[in-house]
């Protein structure tokens, strides 16, 4: 019974020591969530830092709402924060300090055995937004055309949205996925399928790049292609403590060498 | 009865065991115990009480910020720009269906062309990748002769990695194509100088709605800060009222930081209204480039779809351009002080077509696509569930020998413990290229909706939710069978009836009312499942076109459920969105708690007297 007891105390301080490791709480995207931070996360660990990470991946939307609500201490976002976001930040009294983590670009995909390999921007924006409904209407091989997007918590959809469609709706025949992996899935599956992904995920199987007006993307000439864009971390005031030394370490040429391994370019 | 042993009157044990009549507490054990049952069961009751309240809670405050953002949207102008915004958009569709009636109309120009330039392509792809079934294609097709085979496979042996040129078969064919394109589009001229008159028609208009929108959005997202921040003001003014000292002070400062102007709507709004005259005049103008276009657009095309196409253009434009006429007239009566009524927020939530939020422009909040998505696939679940459960259980109920009941039983109640999200998974990674697969197939293209589209629709979670929902309607509906007494079944066989008389003019009936209710409890299961509908249903938020009849169950729809389960993660606590979330929330508690009661209902208005 005494040994039970000692058994007992002891295993109990051993889990008590083990939670002082402290956690680092990182909610957003899932285009930086879903591989590039998880892997920053791992080489920072291998790095030495004593910390472990809990990462959430569910949308850009999602890191000023948890920052907000206190619930993460570094938010990943694919866009920059909206107004009413800063102001809801404000108004809890967090303050939003933003960090350029690498740029990304949004490719535009088909399906590998579509004959259309190149749209204007101005095609690229009726066929998001309903306008054109058939692939003859842009030189391919007649068929209705699908349309796949992101879903309304993803910093994606929203930068797509600017860039891409000088800020139209998206049409209502558009079907909202909820991941990269999953646009990519469904249009190397569907002969007639559009999409848009992170740069990180093109190689998917069945899915093929359509250049837009001549310009493909190209991590060599990040700023020369059309749908290139900055993705942020975003911290509550001056990162200090263990965010400042992960953030330290994703901008370091250790962490640059694993943005642009991710299929993303690192911040010059 | 026997003594125990050791307890004498007086002690506890006596007092527990009632020995002499004493009691515990002031009370009687065994009313003590009756009690505690009482209370157990009377916790679902509370808890129930409970949810109700906190949904009515968070979602009651919607109707009137709805209310109020709809005001909002009046007030800064975005309705103003909204109303002629809204019939241009028609304009799309007909350019849309003028250049598809192009492309048909060029079809047997380019067949020969584009095709052979597609598979050149294709073969190109196909060596890149090492493809044989994609080479072994090629060499079957018939669009080449031997010798253009031959020396397109040579040019492409003969590509090196640095060579960024396209090999000289490929771009002449390339070149091939582009040419008898444009000499079928100067064949066409008329359509596709209406289909540009169309396009140019609308740019004026455009422009000036462009500028108006940006002025307007600038106002409303004034107006937005001002709305949040003068809230936070007030909360640190109370708070303030209530402290001492200088935490007083603080909370003082605080306040009159984060003042800020309410945004003058009249003022901003003059800025819209000085363009109103030009608008109007714009549209008109449109009206007779409209007119002018349409005169030229003859129907002479000898293809029947195409001919189709055009005429159904010819048809829309006069509706079409009374809806501009329309347009222009709300424009000159619109005025931005008008109040808007409550009563528009309630029916712009409950019969709204469009769910659009996390918008650059308006949030609106209308529930219809949600709703009839939500009640599609239950129907679709249901009508596939019904008659596999129903005839399941009467199976087992009347002619199963024991041995196959001791099977079937138990297998069908175990589907119930499958996860719904590996069901989900399923549905995904196998139901729906099943499907796609066999709607290609030749003979089973009459079934409408045939060759389907899209692999993630509304028959994909129909399947999967009759799938779930079969064993609780097999369940229910087995229980009512047994609960038939055997009075009935007697009395028939001594009336000299068949097994299968007694069965299904006896018996099916008297137990229809379990029936019945079992199948509304299914459907209140099928109603409420989430992680399925989420991953298979295809998340289009639009009511599904009808005009293709019962194909419509082969196109993707959102759900209720799915909805909240996808946008709960984005939505800042106490937000429109967050109040309008719940509100869906609401919704689909009615609809459960109504279908739970009709069931009960039904169940109890047939029972029969237990013989």
């Amino acid at each position: 019974m005494k040994h039970a007891i000692t058994a007992l105390i002891v295993s109990l301080l051993a889990s008590a020591s083990l939670q002082a490791q402290s956690t680092l709480r990182i909610r957003g995207s899932d285009t930086l969530g879903a591989k590039l931070i998880p892997s920053l996360a791992e080489s920072f660990k291998k790095t030495g830092g004593k910390v472990s990470f809990d990462i959430a991946a569910e949308g850009s939307s999602t890191a000023f709402t948890n920052l907000a609500s206190g619930t993460a201490e570094i938010g990943m976002s694919s866009r920059k924060v909206k107004a009413d976001e800063k102001t809801l930040c404000r108004s809890k009294g967090i303050d939003l300090n933003e960090i350029e983590l690498a740029w990304d670009m949004i490719t535009v995909v088909a399906n590998k055995n579509n004959p259309v390999a190149d749209l204007s921007k101005k095609q690229i924006m009726q066929i998001f937004a309903g306008d054109i409904t058939d692939w003859s209407e842009v030189g391919g091989t007649p068929g209705p055309i699908s349309v796949y997007t992101r879903n309304t918590s993803s910093g994606t959809y929203k930068d797509f949205m600017t860039m891409a469609m000088k800020g139209r709706e998206y049409g209502k025949n558009s079907q909202k996925m909820a991941g990269n992996e999953q646009i990519a899935s469904e249009v190397g599956s569907n002969a007639n399928g559009i999409g848009y992904i992170g740069y990180a995920y093109a190689g998917a199987k069945g899915v093929k790049i359509v250049s837009i007006g001549g310009s493909a993307p190209n991590p060599a000439a990040v700023k020369d292609y059309v749908l290139s864009r900055p993705v942020f971390l975003y911290t509550n005031g001056q990162p200090a403590g263990n965010v400042k030394a992960f953030v330290d370490f994703c901008l370091s040429p250790a962490g640059n060498a694993v943005i642009a391994k991710g299929g993303f370019v690192a911040v010059k | 009865m026997p003594e125990a042993s050791s307890t004498p009157p007086g002690t506890l044990g006596s007092k527990i065991l009632r020995r002499g009549r004493r009691t515990v507490l002031g009370m009687d054990p065994q009313k003590l115990i009756k009690n505690f049952f009482g209370a157990n069961s009377s916790i679902a009751i509370i808890v129930l009480v409970l949810i109700m309240v906190f949904l009515l809670r968070e979602g009651a405050g919607f109707l009137s910020t709805y209310h109020h953002e709809l005001e909002t949207y009046r007030k800064a102008g975005l309705e103003f720009c909204d109303i002629a915004d809204t019939p241009l958009k028609q304009q799309q569709t007909m350019a849309s269906s003028l250049r598809r009636a192009l492309s048909i109309e060029m079809e047997p120009l380019v067949k020969t062309a584009r095709e052979r330039r597609d598979a050149a392509f294709l073969f190109k792809r196909a060596h890149d990748e090492k493809n044989s079934e994609g080479t072994a294609a090629f060499d079957a097709s018939t669009l080449f002769t031997s010798e253009e085979k031959n020396q397109l496979k040579a040019e492409l042996a003969a590509l090196t990695p640095e060579s960024t040129d396209l090999p000289a078969t490929l771009q002449k064919l390339a070149a091939e194509f582009a040419t008898k394109d444009r000499e079928a589009k100067t064949k066409f001229k008329t359509i596709i100088e209406a289909e540009e008159t169309f396009e140019e028609a609308a740019e004026p208009v455009a422009e000036i709605l462009d500028e108006l929108k940006t002025h307007a959005t600038e106002t409303k997202e004034a107006a937005n800060e001002f709305h949040t921040l003068e809230a936070g003001r007030q909360q640190l003014l109370a708070a303030a009222a209530s402290a001492t000292g200088s935490e007083k002070a603080d909370l003082l400062k605080e306040a009159e930081l984060s003042k800020v102007e309410e945004p003058k709507y009249a003022e901003r709004v003059e800025t819209l209204l000085e363009k109103r005259e030009d608008l109007v005049k714009a549209l008109g103008d449109y009206v007779t480039a409209v007119e002018e276009a349409a005169k030229s657009l003859q129907s002479s095309s000898t293809h029947p779809e195409a001919a189709q196409l055009i005429a159904s253009v010819e048809k829309a434009i006069p509706t079409h351009l009374a809806d501009i006429q329309k347009a222009s007239k709300d424009l000159t009566a619109w005025k931005w002080d008008e109040p808007v009524s409550f009563f528009r927020a309630v029916s712009s939530f409950a019969f709204g077509t469009g769910w659009i939020t996390n918008s650059s422009w308006q949030d609106f909040y209308g529930v219809l696509p949600l709703l009839t998505g939500s009640l599609l696939i239950s129907f679709v679940a249901l009508f596939i569930a019904t008659p596999i459960s129903v005839t399941a259980a009467i199976y087992t109920n009347q002619f199963a020998s024991e041995r196959e009941k001791e099977l079937i039983k138990p297998v069908i109640e175990f589907i119930q413990a499958i996860p719904s999200v590996v069901l989900g998974f399923i549905g995904i990674a196998v139901v729906g290229d099943l499907i796609k697969g066999f709607s290609q197939w030749e003979f089973l293209s009459w079934i409408p909706g045939f060759p389907i589209q899209e692999r993630l629709n509304i028959f994909n979670a129909g399947f999967l939710l009759a799938f779930m929902a079969v064993p609780t309607m097999f369940s229910l509906s087995e229980d009512a069978l047994n609960n038939v007494p055997r009075a009935y079944s007697e009395a028939s066989d001594a009336l000299g009836a068949t097994k299968l008389q007694t069965v299904f003019r006896v018996i099916v009936p008297a137990a229809i009312s379990g029936i019945l209710s079992a199948i509304l409890l299914g459907l209140g299961r099928v109603i409420g499942e989430t992680m399925v509908v989420l991953l298979v249903a295809g998340n289009r938020i639009a009511i599904p076109d009808f005009s293709d009849g019962l194909g419509a169950i082969f196109q993707p729809a959102h759900t209720l459920t799915g909805i909240i389960a996808q946008e709960l993660g984005e939505v800042s606590r106490g937000s429109s969105h967050w109040q309008a979330l719940f509100m869906v929330g609401i919704l689909l508690f009615v609809i459960s708690l109504s279908v739970n009661w009709c069931a009960r209902t039904i169940a109890k208005r047939f029972e029969h007297p237990k013989a």
